[in-house]
């Protein structure tokens, strides 16, 4: 404290902590008394006890009735309603007069909300998936998790091989779910659970009532499924429904069947013509929240006596706790419930519980536990959405500073005339908020007309829920948030503005305001570069994957599924369909080409293998028929294919060039392998081809010739523009031979594209953000060039009568632009390089990135950039430089 | 005769500002009070008070002229209405009839 000043005052900061709080009709007594006071404790105690008393007064006046503020005097309601008035008129008029900037404004802004919205109903339904259980905190799926050879792996279904004791009795198939609930009492209820349709064996099962046939898709639980999960049952007995051997069925399929659903409750189904199952229960047809899909199910007690197939022989396992407390008990005890069964091998196997409403967003394991999935994908959409809503925002913010300086007059006048500044922030706040709920009017238009589209593209049913509160509660929000955070700075920065400095016309920015603005066109166009650059990427990795060379041509090729009476018949089938015209070529496969999914860890031996124990690398068993090579044009490497004028080849083998490097084989042919208790020659080595999706690595592949398993596809390539006669002659011969069984056929190509259906979605969705993207952020470009013409409007008058060019000018107002283009594309690449190598990394088969995809999107922005600056600046260096000089 | 509720301090500071007599505010009654009744008195216990005894319309006020000590502020100074005058009448009264009731020893005692 400056005690030895000439004339101490009392300490500024209690002053104004007293002219803060005190109420101001009693203000000026009480400081007048307290300066007073001050005085005269100084002659008598000093300054330095003076000072100490003064803040302690100051302090001690704090008391109701010195805070107590009197009420005013005069009634406000009159007056305020017609400055509302005013206000309103004003914002309406100032609209109209900038109409260039207001359409900007609001367009983008439109645009931002729209995407915003779109995203975040997308979002959230696929957040509620799997929610409208009646207990969603008490449901689990049981995952497991297989600590083996030092790696961890997982997954959300329990391969069957880890549930029994005894690899080779299957019979002793224990069931988890009984077991579990057995032996722990916390479990409520609990169910096994599998669908009849997942690769690699499942298909639509044929079902049989009288002369209707029906093939459907749908899976096997166990009596307690009904009781656990919220779908509701419309006609039988919900408790009994899946006992003995019995079947439910959703309200469609009943439909399909009999008359109504009722109807439908102790007739007979006669499941793929060899088994019988009583209707227990109709369901109803499952909500689109639904992860788990079923027209069916059958009872888990059919499923084990053996006739029902299954898909894939691993199965969920979904129970429900008694209490939702329970679940770290439950997981502490089923966490080794299945170790005891496998005591001494050299793998461990451990148990853990999943949320069952997490299923669907968290399918992916690391580590052998469940990590990210769907969610990713949803957190990067999330991001995007927030940070198109940013740039709109931002250059709501920016186009609404620059353009407030015309107005800067205007509130010098109100402050003359005796406007608050509280009246002014009012005001201004007041107006950024009305654009932005005229925004948000367009913005709801604009979704309404693009959801359809939306839908097309993501397979998803989306609607606006009008009559949702929550939905426009936050929607309200979000609009008055953004309408605040824009208009936030012109209202508080240009209320704050001195009267009589901005009536004599010397305004200007601050320097830290230009910063500032300068840095949001940055941030701006660092959003875009991304954008723009990942969805290069994505087009072309996607792209990238449906035109690579899979090793075989899936042009035309056309799949039927083996079953009743073509497992016996199949060489009848092949010879005759053969002889149609329209057919190019007819084998059959054990599984689908072009993703296939078997992979035996079963001992395979080899001539030449050395150590019994190295036998963990994973084969991938085909069986084909003997003209599979020509009908898939594979290519040889070295020996020759099956022939069917050599009978011997039934106990050959051939395999392909990784699966020999896996052996380790030099010189293959001629060498024996044992595989599946049948030991043979390899005849013939295949050039790798894919047999997965290009996410995964190529597969070490050994093939043989079964022409009479039960079951398998039938593969047909049809002549090119032939494929209607073909189909039709196929399907003539089928129902000759298998009546029982509705022609079902799948063209592969149109399934081969179906594996990438996510990153086409990603894609597509992709090309649409980056477009909105670049399109607000040039609108945003444009009002900001047209202000700064606007304001440099002197200066380029005064430069052409000096002597500039045109072309002086155009450079002049571009340099700027480019400048801080230059800066965004400089720190973009880097961050740009660093996701898309991410992302990447997720395909074994995937594109390089390269140094054009950087370059190609820099030179858009900045021919974009140039042209935007150009056709403002042409106006007005054109423009005859005394009509702007004349006034001064 | 109605009863009129006056604390104990806010009775000596109407007092003093009625011996003020149009010389009363905020740091000279307080003065007043600190020399005349060896208290420790603040300025804003003050300041309640009159704002109390305003509020009961015992003493009225204004705003009056400015001083330099006050840094140029007006002071508000505070005059005595009837009403507080009737007050205090009113309380001298009852205390002298209950003095006079008073045992004569202890009258003495408290008077010596």
């Amino acid at each position: 404290m400056k005690d030895n000043q000439p004339f101490p005052t009392p300490p500024r900061w209690a002053s104004r902590l007293l002219k803060w709080y005190c109420a101001p009709h009693l203000l000026e007594e009480i400081q007048g008394d307290l300066e007073e006071e001050f005085e005269y404790q100084k002659k008598l105690n000093g300054p330095k006890k003076a000072r100490l008393d003064y803040i302690f007064n100051v302090l001690r006046f704090m008391r109701p009735f010195a805070l107590k503020r009197k009420q005013n005097q005069y009634p406000k309601t009159v007056y305020h309603m017609n400055m509302s008035r005013h206000y309103l008129l004003l914002a309406y008029r100032n609209v109209l007069r900038e109409k260039a900037f207001s359409i900007i404004n609001i367009s983008g802004l439109a645009l931002g909300l729209a995407c915003c919205i779109v995203i975040w109903l997308w979002v959230d339904s696929e957040r509620k998936t799997d929610n409208f259980h009646n207990y969603p905190d008490k449901l689990y799926n049981v995952y497991y998790t297989l600590h083996a050879n030092g790696l961890a792996t997982g997954g959300q279904t329990i391969p069957r091989g880890l549930t029994i004791s005894n690899y080779k009795d299957y019979k002793n198939t224990f069931l988890l779910a009984d077991d579990l609930k057995e032996a722990i009492p916390e479990i409520q209820y609990a169910s096994m659970y599998t669908t009849g349709y997942e690769l690699p064996w499942g298909h639509p099962v044929t079902f049989r009532h009288g002369e209707k046939l029906h093939k459907l898709e749908g899976s096997m639980a166990d009596e307690d499924f009904f009781k656990m999960f919220n779908y509701p049952v419309i006609a039988g007995n919900k408790q009994k429904a899946l006992q003995g051997k019995s079947i439910a069925i959703s309200r469609k399929m009943a439909n399909m069947f009999f008359n109504s659903p009722g109807d439908a409750i102790g007739e007979i189904l006669r499941y793929e013509n060899k088994l019988d199952l009583i209707i227990g229960a109709v369901f109803e047809d499952l909500p689109k929240e639904s992860s788990l899909t079923f027209e069916y199910l059958i009872s888990w007690e059919a499923f084990m006596a053996g006739d029902v197939e299954e898909a894939i022989s691993s199965w969920h396992t979904f129970i429900q706790l008694g209490n939702v407390k329970d679940r770290p008990v439950v997981e502490s005890k089923i966490k080794d419930f299945l170790s005891k069964y496998h005591e001494g091998k050299e793998f461990k196997i451990e148990l853990g519980l999943q949320p069952f409403n997490q299923m669907y967003l968290y399918s992916n394991f690391e580590n052998g536990k469940p990590s990210g999935g769907r969610i990713d994908y949803l957190n990067i959409f999330s991001g995007v959405g927030i940070f198109i809503l940013l740039i709109a925002c931002i250059n709501f913010m920016n186009l609404a500073t620059s353009r407030s300086v015309k107005r800067a007059k205007e509130v010098g006048v109100r402050k003359t005339i005796g406007s608050s500044r509280s009246q002014l922030v009012v005001q201004f706040l007041g107006e950024s908020v009305m654009l932005s709920f005229l925004s948000l009017v367009l913005a709801l238009l604009i979704v309404q007309l693009y959801l359809p589209v939306f839908n097309a593209t993501t397979g998803k049913q989306l609607l606006l829920p009008v009559d949702d509160l929550y939905f426009w509660s936050l929607l309200t929000g979000l609009t008055l948030l953004t309408g605040l955070v824009a208009g936030s700075y012109p209202a508080l920065f240009l209320s704050s503005l001195d009267p009589v400095r901005v009536l004599k016309g010397a305004f200007r920015f601050r320097k830290s305001a230009i910063f500032s603005r300068k840095g949001m066109v940055v941030l701006q166009y660092v959003v875009s570069f991304l954008l723009i650059i990942s969805t290069i990427t994505v087009t072309l990795q996607t792209r990238f994957m449906q035109n690579t060379n899979l090793g075989y041509d899936r042009e035309n090729l056309i799949y039927i599924r083996v079953e009743g009476e073509l497992i016996p018949k199949y060489g009848i089938f092949r010879q005759r369909a053969s002889e149609l015209s329209g057919i190019a070529a007819i084998d059959r496969s054990s599984e689908p080409p072009h993703q296939m999914k078997f992979a035996v860890y079963a001992p395979i031996k080899w001539e030449g293998l050395e150590s019994e124990s190295n036998t963990t690398v994973p084969f991938q068993p085909t069986s084909v028929g003997f003209d599979f090579l020509k009908l898939m044009k594979l290519e040889l490497v070295e020996g020759r294919g099956f022939s069917r004028s050599n009978p011997a080849d039934t106990s050959a083998f051939m395999v392909n060039e990784k699966a020999v490097k896996q052996m380790g084989m030099k010189d293959p042919i001629g060498k024996w392998i044992s595989a599946w208790d049948k030991k043979g020659k390899i005849i013939g080595v295949l050039k790798d081809y894919h047999t997965k999706s290009l996410h995964q690595p190529i597969a070490p592949i050994i093939v043989d010739v079964k022409e009479d398993l039960f079951f398998g596809d039938i593969v047909v390539r049809t002549e090119p523009g032939k494929t209607k006669e073909a189909l039709e002659g196929l399907e003539e011969i089928c129902r000759e031979i298998n009546p029982d069984y509705p022609f079902a056929y799948k063209f592969l190509d149109h399934e081969f594209e179906k594996i990438y259906h996510t990153e086409q979605m990603t894609a597509r969705l992709s090309n649409i953000f980056a477009g909105l993207a670049i399109i607000i952020s040039c609108l945003g470009l444009l009002g900001l060039v047209m202000f700064s013409i606007e304001q440099r409007r002197k200066e380029l008058s005064l430069r052409k009568i000096l002597g500039a060019t045109i072309s002086n000018i155009l450079g002049l107002l571009s340099k700027d632009f480019l400048i801080l283009v230059s800066i965004s594309f400089v720190v973009t690449v880097p961050l740009a390089g660093y996701f898309m190598n991410e992302w990447l990394q997720k395909f074994a088969y995937r594109i390089e990135l390269t140094w054009w995809i950087y370059a190609i999107s820099g030179l858009a922005v900045v021919l974009l950039t140039v042209i935007i600056v150009f056709i403002q600046a042409f106006k007005s260096a054109l423009a005859n430089p005394v009509k702007y000089l004349r006034s001064e | 005769m109605e009863r009129k509720y006056l604390g104990e301090f806010e009775e000596i500071v109407l007092l003093v500002v009625a011996m003020l007599e149009g010389e009363a505010y905020g740091v000279n009654i307080t003065h007043e009070i600190i020399e005349q009744t060896f208290r420790k008195v603040r300025l804003n216990q003050v300041h309640a008070s009159l704002h109390r005894l305003e509020d009961k319309g015992m003493v009225i006020s204004r705003m009056g002229g400015a001083t330099k000590a006050r840094g140029g502020r007006r002071k508000r100074i505070f005059t005595i209405t009837a009403y507080g005058r009737q007050a205090l009448h009113d309380i001298q009264a009852i205390r002298n009839k209950l003095w006079q009731q008073q045992p004569s020893p202890i009258t003495h005692a408290i008077q010596i």
